[in-house]
């Protein structure tokens, strides 16, 4: 209470704006530091009172989990668990979308002259995470009895290099730079074309704490919007941030990524209402399809799902 | 030193802790190697490497495989020879008679008294029928009572088979009752402070516990143990 | 009978009651900690995927745990048989004990494809090393008076490990199998993480569905698997130690 009395009245004050602190804010990722992420590092989070540290992921790491329970403030996630957390009572609500398009996508060999989804799963061996939505709507649509299923490899192309018959699922923003680099020539689908296309790196807080500090939530989407702008204008600067973080990827690429990414980011919805922005309709046919799929019981109010602010 | 032994004697040897009595023993059974010198017996029917099993060594604890039985035990040396199942039991059977066991063959160590396992331990030196047997303290760790009596049972033994027996202990009386010659180590540096025929009986029993010529001896030993 | 299953059952029925109660009133969130009744539900609701699950684990671990032992107890026969020959490859046996599993389990796959090959060599690479390392020491403190006696009557250096330091080393052997068996259990787990099949890929997929009851049931499941496995051993362990090894014998 007493401290933010400080920050309000801090400059006001002068002498005082010395003890008046910028709230400390925990912004946890659902990966490494990429691309993806490179407006959150260039993000003038200070210019809005915050105080952000970044917190990279991994495999598995839970952060629609994380923001519900509040041991982050903000949390990386996609729009598909947003609806999912929220059916089971964890209260999440999305912010900011990164990605107005969903960027998986199914990455197969070219030498397989296959023309859709649907031929990469006639036969040979698919990777997925076949607990995903858009891998059991790909089972309802074309079935998986002529495929061996796996399960993703998690960015690693080891073993799509090794196969030819081999197929996974995959970033299109990502794991195809890194097949052609190591000299495989290579097809892509994007998920989306079977209609299925969640948000994709969402900015995501806790309703508790929305409903507490709105204030606070605003700023970081001004800061994060601001962010975006900047590194879709120059990425270079972020990118040297997030690759000492990450060295697994070489600077080459990163450069490569961010500039293939943008149309993912910047269309024209994003160029009409702003970078991140979310529509009532997206999420509601989003919702309809958890229905279908009988992964949600009960539909959920599209509204509760997402803030613009 | 340069000690001669007789084939059939009974040879006790004494001396203070750390003198080299059990290592002297053990050199005798080929467990150790003398640093400089050699053991040799005579006549030379007794080579290293041959003949093995004319050689017992009863250990200072009696030294069982847990997880065998006692009439396996006793037949180890048996089997170690290659000998037929049958044949075997039926030697170790003998064997096992001979201290005293006709009974709880079937029995495992653990299940034992410590007397027990000590006659299953002579057994099994006894079972390959040895010309030499050494011993290297085997009492130590019994009740007096059951010394007594094991101490009677091998004398008894000795006699009946011929065999050679050298017998290490710390226990002056022990010597005496037991052996029909008797060498003292010194402390250190394994010269023969005294090296005596004991003039005892032949028969030696219970009795002669109390007889004052077992007396006599002992304080001759204990004196150059002493010394 | 009533000794050993009476006393952990008590904690247990508590703990399930203490933990029901909580979720019930909200105190902890659902969707981090499921009910009890809920896991309960999700066994019975997916009570065939699970079966099937639990016998693919099953017979992943349980194949890579028999390999661990063999081949566990055969290298530490080798090594035992000279000190060269332990200062030279003992740094290598430890090597499958700190490799990270995760790390290795996607090289697995390359060699082993999508299978349950890949489990069970996931298995192998995280049980084998305390069977190793337990055997070893087993077969190189048998007693001195022992080895004395067998020395004594000429064995040779194969019949005195057979005879003696096989059998002396049993109790410890066992030792080192109780331990692996757990860890082939989880070894088991982590590949099926990479290959699919089994409860490993229940919980992966259930994961992703934030089906955090069913993810539980699977992790009990594998706990349970892991129980079974290790029973089996103490088992076995009591039949052949019972007559001659203090750590058998009843109070």
């Amino acid at each position: 209470m007493l401290r933010r009395t400080f920050l309000k009245t801090g400059p006001a004050l002068g002498i005082l704006t010395a003890c008046g602190k910028p709230a400390r804010i925990k912004l946890a990722l659902n990966w490494k530091p990429e691309p993806e992420f490179g407006g959150f590092y260039a993000a003038p989070y200070s210019k809005y009172g915050l105080d952000v540290e970044i917190l990279p992921g991994g495999t598995g790491t839970p952060t629609v989990q994380m923001v519900g329970a509040g041991s982050v403030d903000f949390g990386i996630v996609s729009a598909d668990e947003v609806v999912l957390a929220r059916s089971h009572g964890n209260d999440v609500v999305a912010l900011f979308a990164v990605f107005q398009d969903s960027p998986t996508g199914i990455m197969a060999h070219a030498s397989r002259n296959l023309t859709g989804i649907g031929d990469v799963l006639k036969e040979g061996t698919i990777a997925l995470e076949s607990g995903l939505p858009f891998a059991r709507l790909l089972e309802r649509k074309y079935g998986f009895s002529h495929v061996k299923v796996v399960p993703s490899p998690g960015g690693d192309i080891t073993s799509f290099l090794h196969d030819e018959k081999f197929a996974q699922q995959c970033y299109l923003t990502s794991e195809p730079i890194a097949a052609r680099r190591k000299g495989a020539a290579v097809k892509v689908f994007a998920v989306s074309q079977i209609g299925y296309d969640p948000y994709t790196t969402v900015l995501a807080v806790s309703g508790e704490s929305l409903r507490k500090n709105p204030d606070r939530a605003k700023a970081m989407v001004a800061a994060v919007r601001e962010g975006w702008r900047a590194y879709l204008d120059d990425p270079k600067a972020a990118n040297q941030q997030m690759n000492q973080l990450n060295p697994t990827m070489d600077a080459q690429t990163f450069a490569e990524v961010a500039e293939v990414q943008k149309p993912f980011i910047e269309t024209d919805a994003a160029r009409r209402n702003g970078l991140g922005t979310m529509s009532h309709e997206r999420w509601e046919t989003l919702i309809g399809q958890f229905k279908e799929l009988g992964d949600i019981s009960q539909t959920i109010p599209a509204g509760e799902c997402f803030r613009v602010l | 030193m340069d000690l001669r032994i007789k084939e059939g004697e009974f040879l006790a040897v004494l001396g203070p802790s750390g003198c080299g009595k059990s290592t002297l023993l053990r050199m005798i059974a080929r467990l150790a190697e003398p640093d400089s010198g050699q053991i040799r017996m005579e006549p030379n029917t007794m080579e290293p490497n041959k003949d093995r099993f004319q050689t017992a060594f009863v250990f200072q604890d009696a030294n069982l495989l847990p997880w065998r039985n006692v009439l396996d035990n006793a037949a180890l040396p048996l089997e170690l020879m290659g000998e037929a199942r049958a044949r075997r039991d039926e030697r170790a059977r003998a064997a096992l008679d001979q201290v005293g066991l006709r009974e709880a063959l079937d029995r495992y160590p653990a299940q034992l008294s410590g007397g027990m396992r000590m006659r299953v331990s002579m057994a099994r030196a006894l079972v390959t029928e040895p010309r030499l047997l050494l011993l290297d303290e085997p009492f130590a760790a019994l009740d007096e009572i059951t010394r007594f009596h094991l101490d009677v049972q091998l004398r008894e033994l000795w006699q009946r088979r011929g065999m050679t027996v050298i017998f290490v202990t710390h226990s002056v009386s022990e010597a005496a009752f037991l052996a029909n010659r008797a060498v003292v180590l010194a402390r250190s540096g394994g010269a023969i402070k005294l090296d005596r025929r004991l003039e005892l009986p032949a028969v030696r029993n219970n009795e002669l516990r109390g007889d004052p010529r077992l007396g006599q001896e002992m304080r001759l030993l204990l004196g150059a143990i002493e010394e | 009978m009533k000794k050993t299953l009476l006393p952990p059952l008590i904690p247990l029925v508590g703990l399930t009651l203490m933990a029901e109660f909580l979720v019930r009133q909200g105190f902890v969130r659902a969707y981090l900690v499921p009910a009890p009744s809920a896991v309960f539900r999700a066994m019975v609701s997916s009570r065939a995927e699970l079966a099937q699950a639990l016998a693919s684990t099953s017979a992943g671990s349980l194949a890579g745990f028999a390999l661990s032992a063999i081949v566990g107890i055969a290298i530490a026969i080798l090594l035992s048989s000279s000190r060269g020959v332990q200062r030279a490859f003992y740094p290598y046996a430890i090597f499958f004990q700190t490799v990270p599993l995760i790390a290795v389990a996607p090289l697995l796959v390359i060699w082993f494809g999508f299978g349950i090959e890949t489990v069970i060599a996931s298995a192998f690479v995280a049980s084998v090393f305390p069977v190793i390392a337990n055997t070893l020491s087993g077969i190189l403190s048998t007693d001195p008076p022992l080895r004395d006696l067998f020395k004594l009557y000429g064995a040779s250096p194969l019949v005195t490990l057979f005879k003696l330091h096989l059998p002396a080393a049993l109790p410890q052997v066992f030792t080192g199998l109780r331990v692996s068996a757990g860890l082939a259990v989880v070894g088991a787990i982590v590949g099926e993480f990479i290959a699919g099949g089994g409860l490993g890929s229940v919980v992966d997929v259930a994961r992703t569905q934030q089906r955090i009851d069913k993810v539980f049931a699977a992790v009990l499941l594998a706990s349970l698997l892991g129980l079974g496995l290790f029973g089996l051993i103490n088992l076995l362990s009591y039949l052949m130690l019972r007559r001659w090894h203090a750590s058998e014998q009843l109070e």
